[in-house]
Formats: C-alpha cells, sequence, structure tokens
C-alpha cells in the first residue's frame, strides 16, 4: 500500500519532469525514445503521463482571459482577507510584502514579536518560518541565514537549499526538515519535527539531529540527544500543553505569552497541572486553573495578577 | 476504554451542545455576518465528525475545533476572492463573448476546484504555469516575463505539475 503510493509518486514527479522538458522546446529524439520507453516500463508511468495529460486539458478547456483573470488575480485581496480571517496569527510584516515581487536573494530582514504575539512568515522559496512570543530574527536568504537574536522560532525548510540557524551556542542546518530552536541566555535547545538536521556546537564536534529528536547547546557544547513528542500541539498552533507539570513550572511558561506581572505563593508551586490550553486568552487559562486546582485569581489590573490558594477549600 | 466505546455520535452530540454556540460567535466576530458564521460552524462540526480524532480524547476541544474552523474559514475567504475576481473579468467582457448563465456557474466551480489545486504553489510558479497552460507562452516568453532564466521556468513548470498530479495520490 504504502509502496505503491511511493511508486505512484515517483512516476508522477517523473512524468512532470519529462513533460517540462518537452514543453521548453529542449528534447531531442533520443529523449522522445526514451520517453516512450519510459511510459511503456510501467503501467504507473503511462497512468502517470495520461494524468499529467488530463490536467493539460482541464486548462485547455477553459476561456482564457477569464480564466487567468481569475485564478492569477492580484494577491493583495487574497492576503487582507486571509489575515482579517486569521487575526494575528498570520500576520505578514511590511517589509515583507514589498519585497515579495523582488526576487527572493535580494531579501533581508528585521523581524520580531512583542510579548504575547506570534508570527508567522512565508519565505518565497517555500520555506516558512514562525516566531514565538518576544523573539527576534535577523534574517538573509542570500546568505541562507537566519539569526536567532532572542527568544524562539520554528523553520521549515521543504527544499534541498539548506538555511543555516545561527544562535549563540552554535548552527543549526536545516534542510527538506522542520525544527523549533528556542534560545535563552543559558542555552538554547533544538527540537526536530520532521526530517534530519545537521548541528555544529560552539564546542565538540558536529551531531545529526533527526524527528522526534531534541537537544541542548550550550557554551561547553552539546548535552544528551533525547527523545520528544514531535506530534503534540505546541506554540505553532497557539496551545500550550501541560502532562502532569508542576504549577510553577506551568506558570513561568504561561508568563512569557503575557505582558504585566504574573506572581504566585509558595506553595502552589508543586500543585500538578494537566491540559492542553489557548495561548490566544491566556486570562481564560488562568480561569481554568481556578476551576480545576485549589487556587483563586486576584487581578488588580490585567496585568498585575496574582494566584493564592483557595481560602474556603473544604 | 468506555470512552472509546461511546459511539461517535453520542460524543460529537455532547461537542456540538457545549461548543456550537461558542464557534458560531467567534467565526461570527470575524465574517461579521450570522448566516456565513453559522454554515461554517456546521462545516466544522462535519469535518470533525469525518475525521480520525477519537473526540472523547480531546482534552480541550475548543482548540482543535478552532483548528478547523480556522483551516475552513481560510478555504472560504480563498474561494470567495475568487468568485470576487471572477465576477469583475465576467461584468468587463462584452456581452457576446461572456458565457450563458448556465455556463457561468459551471465555469466558477470548475475554477474554484483549479484555484485549490494550485493553492500552496509560490507566485512565480502559479503564474508561469497558467501562462503557459492559458496563453499559451512559450517557456522563453514566460522567462521574459518573469525576469529569470528558461531553466528556471523549466522547474516552475515541472514544480507545478508535480504539485498538481500529486493532489490526488
Amino acid at each position: 500500500m504504502n509502496s505503491q503510493t511511493s511508486d505512484a509518486r515517483q512516476a508522477v514527479r517523473a512524468a512532470a519532469q519529462w513533460l517540462a522538458l518537452l514543453e521548453s522546446g529542449g528534447a531531442n529524439e533520443q529523449d522522445r525514445a526514451n520517453l516512450k520507453r519510459w511510459r511503456e516500463t510501467c503501467a504507473c508511468h503511462e497512468q502517470a503521463w495520461q494524468k499529467a495529460q488530463a490536467l493539460r486539458q482541464r486548462f485547455a478547456d477553459l476561456p482564457p482571459a477569464l480564466a487567468l483573470s481569475s485564478l492569477d488575480r492580484p494577491d493583495p485581496s487574497r492576503r487582507v482577507v486571509l489575515k482579517r480571517a486569521l487575526g494575528a496569527v498570520a500576520l505578514v510584516p511590511a517589509a515583507w510584502l514589498i519585497s515579495r515581487q523582488l526576487p527572493l536573494d535580494v531579501w533581508r530582514a528585521d523581524l520580531h514579536t512583542a510579548t504575547g504575539e506570534r508570527k508567522k512568515v512565508q519565505l518565497a522559496d517555500r520555506s516558512s518560518l514562525q516566531l514565538n512570543t518576544a523573539s527576534a530574527v535577523d534574517v538573509d536568504v542570500q546568505a541562507r541565514r537566519v539569526k536567532l537574536i532572542a527568544g524562539e522560532l520554528s523553520l521549515k525548510v521543504p527544499g534541498s537549499s539548506p538555511l543555516t540557524i545561527q544562535t549563540k551556542f552554535g548552527n543549526v542546518i536545516v534542510s527538506q526538515s522542520e525544527v523549533c530552536v528556542r534560545q535563552d541566555a543559558r542555552g538554547c535547545r533544538v527540537s526536530v519535527f520532521n526530517g534530519a538536521v545537521q548541528l555544529q556546537p560552539l564546542q565538540g564536534p558536529a551531531l545529526a539531529l533527526r524527528g522526534g529528536q531534541q537537544v541542548s547547546l550550550k557554551a561547553a557544547g552539546a548535552g544528551a540527544i533525547t527523545p520528544f513528542d514531535a506530534t503534540a500541539p505546541g506554540w505553532r498552533e497557539g496551545v500550550l500543553m501541560a502532562n502532569n507539570q508542576p504549577l510553577g513550572d506551568f506558570l513561568r511558561e504561561l508568563g512569557t505569552y503575557r505582558p504585566g506581572v504574573l506572581r504566585w505563593e509558595p506553595e502552589l508551586e508543586n500543585l500538578r497541572v494537566t491540559g492542553s490550553f489557548l495561548l490566544e486568552d491566556t486570562d481564560r487559562v488562568l480561569a481554568l486553573l481556578a476551576a480545576s486546582l485549589p487556587l483563586e485569581v486576584h487581578a488588580r489590573t490585567r496585568y498585575w495578577v496574582t494566584l493564592l490558594p483557595r481560602k474556603n477549600s473544604v | 476504554m468506555s470512552d472509546a466505546a461511546m459511539p461517535k455520535e453520542q460524543t460529537l452530540h455532547d461537542l456540538y451542545r457545549d461548543h456550537r454556540g461558542w464557534l458560531e460567535g467567534w467565526l461570527r466576530k470575524r465574517m461579521g455576518n450570522r448566516c456565513d458564521a453559522a454554515d461554517l460552524s456546521q462545516d466544522t462540526f462535519l469535518r470533525v465528525l469525518a475525521s480520525s480524532q477519537r473526540i472523547a480524547e480531546l482534552q480541550e476541544p475548543r482548540a482543535y475545533l478552532l483548528t478547523v474552523g480556522k483551516r475552513l474559514l481560510s478555504n472560504f475567504y480563498q474561494r470567495r476572492s475568487l468568485e470576487q475576481a471572477y465576477l469583475a473579468a465576467l461584468a468587463s467582457m462584452p456581452e457576446e463573448c461572456a458565457p450563458s448563465p448556465e455556463q457561468r456557474w459551471l465555469l466558477l466551480e470548475t475554477l474554484q476546484a483549479l484555484d485549490e489545486l494550485l493553492d500552496g504553489l509560490p507566485r512565480a510558479v502559479r503564474r508561469a504555469f497558467l501562462w503557459s497552460q492559458l496563453e499559451g507562452l512559450n517557456y522563453q516568453q514566460i522567462a521574459e516575463r518573469l525576469q529569470v532564466s528558461e531553466r528556471t521556468i523549466k522547474r516552475y513548470m515541472a514544480q507545478a505539475y508535480e504539485h498538481c498530479l500529486l493532489v490526488d495520490l
């Protein structure tokens, strides 16, 4: 089943290459003979070829002018409605809107997010970059470099041309993979979600990390590689997960998404939290905690919140 | 265990009862329109029913509903922006060249399907592909318009063909 799908994929990829070669006008007699042989080698090749012809026919049947003005409509309208639809999650920085018309290799940008903000940008080579709360990066696509200055980023590079994430504690080389890197003053944590990445720590030998593995980089070099659950939703989906986590740790994490002061009494520190919470409304997360744990939320202002043990717990 | 044994319709019923109002409110705030919001919230629950996700195991069902709802919302706006571009193009056509009323709607459906098919392609690749298919430009002409090499166009075209053909696999 699986190998069948992968055969079909390969056949489709080959058919796409053949078609592009033929249409380019650069095919010679030998190429045509090779194509004929390829189509005869396997029923799945011929099937892919016929599918490609059917696709061309679908376009050929359309009234060209009408189809072109609908399918090649100017992008801004699409982007504006999308932006309105998805809210802050899909904000696109203005610098990028301008440079989208330009070739990717002249693109440079400094991007940052405020506390509680998250941002996603699509690079024109199909890579996508996401910034978590209170983060800053410096992107230079010409140099194929993303410099993480503070906070946390997620980078997905579908293509084979690598992008290098530079941190204070070493480099992470990403191609055909998806990775999260979180940096603070003491070190950074690299988590691979898909594919494989190469790591170059400040000290010690380079190492490779596969999907579902993470590692800490410090000034002294890389720590031990540990597994993690790459399928669990996280900040990129706008979700904060806790699995029997001490409340103190959970609140320190939650606090990074909230502007203002969040304090709690020491006796609450080791209560346990389990659940997944929406980051877009941290007030609601606090209310949920108060509903499931013996604590109360005291908000002097929206920006000054203290958690106390519940007094009238029976 | 008992959760897993519970029929999906039952848990969906609970999910619907507890969260439909909230989801619809969220959608209405973004869409500014009660009817569209109600439609889309129905679609969201249908999507959940059709998915393999075990409803009883959702820890924070609203996070999940929101993820599904946002995806549908994005598709909704994409269809609408296509529709607007299409209607504008129709309006600017001389009457005698325009398709008949029946054909107009059939054509719109076809265009929507193709728009979805092309979704996710980089802008330049998409344009190169459309110019080749619809205007019949050759690779050299497309290369001049986009100011890139013919080799790049060949790569774009292979990428676009592959992207479209992979969708049904």
